[in-house]
């Protein structure tokens, strides 16, 4: 089973790391692998093991080499082939399959059930609901992520989905202005990511009733359309989990591989790029629901991040159907629509008005 | 079709770094820059060893199957090579490969690299044999000469032997006869187990 076999892959990492980890330490403990070499041939001469797994790991400090640069010194790294064996296996099978999913899942949602409608006529009024640093932050990242997503798959999926189309020469510069691309943007979008996570965190802080909302997904999976404050609890799972959690797992990860001045080993690499690929293979898993639903998925939705034209207003029965508590907010004044947040004090009238 | 391999004999190599030399010298690789390189284990210790490291070529290559360009390719003698026109200068290869052997002319920031050099096993690259664009960018084309890699030729007790796989193979089977020890090779104590009459191994007995 091409499964377990994976899973082995995985487990044979994990035990490497342990090695890596912890064998300085035995190795000091035994006094070294020439200590071992000599009690070795005592009892299996001419047994060169231990001279071997010493050579291995690496660590001896009598290993040397008159040519300077990283990890000269090791004659051999067997994690290479490990990393090997994990990149091109589990992350680009299983992130390829996920991907793959996701976009059938969307397609399969708009294809039987259709873009979620307003229920209601449309009222004219408008409410602002992102201000223009709001949208510019959003767009500012937005770009950037895709940016950042398409140069990667090329990079990960190109090899065995474009190259058979182009041809070597085209790819090959299709990899390289993707290559480039995706270094430079990447630290761009790390600061804009900083940026969106503080324009945006007061109004996605997590309130009692955001916990409802999952039973049924906001409506999606049938029943009633519980009501949400600003942002609902789906969006606020795309904030923390997105914007936060792997923003910082793929921007840590990034900035390690993408300056490799700093002499980094290829340990240190092989781990980067693996977790940097799974962390950003599920980033892009869960923007693709983002975009669908900012776009097309949910009618009137796009309105609220337009950059011109709407301005960043939403229809007020777009507002009640989708985020009832948050226009309730703007509609009793309790907070400038589009901004701020309502004091403790006022919060409480708010709710006692809503619930009138 | 010869499969061509080398094979590093630590019981020979004096760590002249003559191959390094040799190499350098033959393809007028630029600073930094170190196709093959020689790593001496347990240095200035008893038991010291060295060996001739660079490319190995080796038969399931990890660095063609992480290249996310495929820009490597293997000649009919065995021989990985890559296109220098179509390397994004990623990496990636240097991280997959077990000998350390994928070098960059630069480390710069935002992984900028350059074009990912190796050991041909001076068999030049994909351009035209002796062409100058081929020098330039892989060296001397030994092998299209009816000549073997210049680091093994060079080599002065001839620990490093670079050619037709079975024809070392052969010089070495016959080195490990005359020696009287066949142990050399890694594992092959533990697999065919103690002799009756242990051989006279210096520092051993301490």
């Amino acid at each position: 089973m091409p499964g377990s076999r994976d899973m082995r892959e995985i487990v044979r990492l994990l035990c490497l790391l342990c090695v890596m980890l912890f064998a300085p330490l035995a190795w000091a403990a035994e006094g070294g692998g020439a200590k071992e070499q000599a009690l070795r041939q005592q009892t299996q001469p001419l047994n060169n093991a231990p001279v071997w797994r010493d050579v291995r790991g690496g660590e001896n400090p009598y290993q040397t080499t008159q040519v300077r640069g990283i990890e000269t010194s090791v004659l051999v790294q067997t994690e290479g082939e490990i990393w090997r064996q994990i990149r091109n296996g589990p992350v680009t099978i299983y992130g390829g399959l996920f991907l793959v999913a996701i976009m059938a899942v969307i397609g399969l949602f708009h294809w039987l059930h259709g873009p979620i409608k307003l229920h209601g006529k449309p009222t004219g009024r408008k409410i602002a609901r992102f201000t223009d640093w709001e949208r510019l932050v959003h767009w500012a990242t937005a770009i950037s992520f895709v940016i950042l997503a398409i140069s990667g798959v090329v990079i990960l999926f190109g090899k065995y989905i474009l190259l058979p189309m182009f041809g070597y020469t085209l790819f090959s510069w299709l990899a390289i202005l993707s290559k480039n691309l995706h270094n430079f943007v990447g630290p761009l979008f790390i600061f804009c990511a900083i940026v969106m996570f503080v324009a945006y965190v007061k109004d996605n802080l997590w309130q009692s009733y955001d916990f409802k909302w999952f039973k049924n997904a906001g409506g999606m999976l049938g029943g009633e359309h519980l009501p949400s404050g600003k942002f609902n609890a789906g969006e606020k799972v795309w904030f923390w989990i997105g914007l936060l959690l792997l923003s910082v797992a793929v921007g840590v990860t990034g900035l390690v591989l993408d300056f490799p001045n700093f002499a980094q080993g290829r340990g240190t690499m092989q781990l980067m790029t693996v977790i940097h690929a799974a962390a950003a293979v599920i980033y892009i898993g869960i923007a693709l629901g983002h975009i669908y639903m900012g776009s097309i998925g949910v009618e009137g939705a796009y309105d609220s991040m337009r950059i011109r034209g709407g301005e960043g207003k939403v229809d007020e029965t777009w507002a009640r159907e989708h985020h009832e508590r948050w226009y309730n907010e703007v509609a009793s004044g309790g907070r400038a629509a589009g901004g701020g947040v309502p004091s403790a004090a006022k919060a409480s009238t708010i709710k006692e008005g809503w619930k009138l | 079709m010869a499969r061509m391999k080398f094979l590093a004999d630590a019981e020979r190599c004096i760590e002249c770094n003559g191959c390094v030399t040799a190499c350098k010298q033959e393809h007028e690789i630029p600073w930094g820059v170190n196709r093959r390189r020689v790593v001496t284990l347990n240095d200035g210790v008893p038991g010291e060893k060295s060996i001739s490291v660079a490319c190995m070529h080796c038969s399931d290559a990890p660095c063609m199957a992480v290249c996310p360009v495929d820009c490597f390719y293997k000649t009919t003698e065995g021989v990985v090579l890559h296109d220098k026109d179509i390397c994004i200068g990623c990496g990636y290869c240097f991280y997959a490969c077990p000998f350390g052997a994928p070098q960059f002319p630069q480390d710069g920031a935002f992984g900028l690299r350059g074009k990912m050099d190796k050991c041909t096993f001076c068999a030049g690259g994909p351009e035209a044999d002796h062409s100058a664009a081929e020098f330039k960018k892989y060296g001397r084309n030994r092998l299209a000469e009816g000549k073997l890699p210049a680091c093994a030729e060079m080599c002065a007790t001839k620990a490093l032997l670079g050619g037709d796989a079975d024809v070392i193979a052969n010089i070495y089977r016959d080195r490990v006869l005359k020696r009287g020890k066949g142990s050399e090779i890694w594992g092959w104590g533990t697999a065919y187990g103690k002799p009756d009459k242990p051989a006279a191994q210096p520092g051993a007995k301490s």
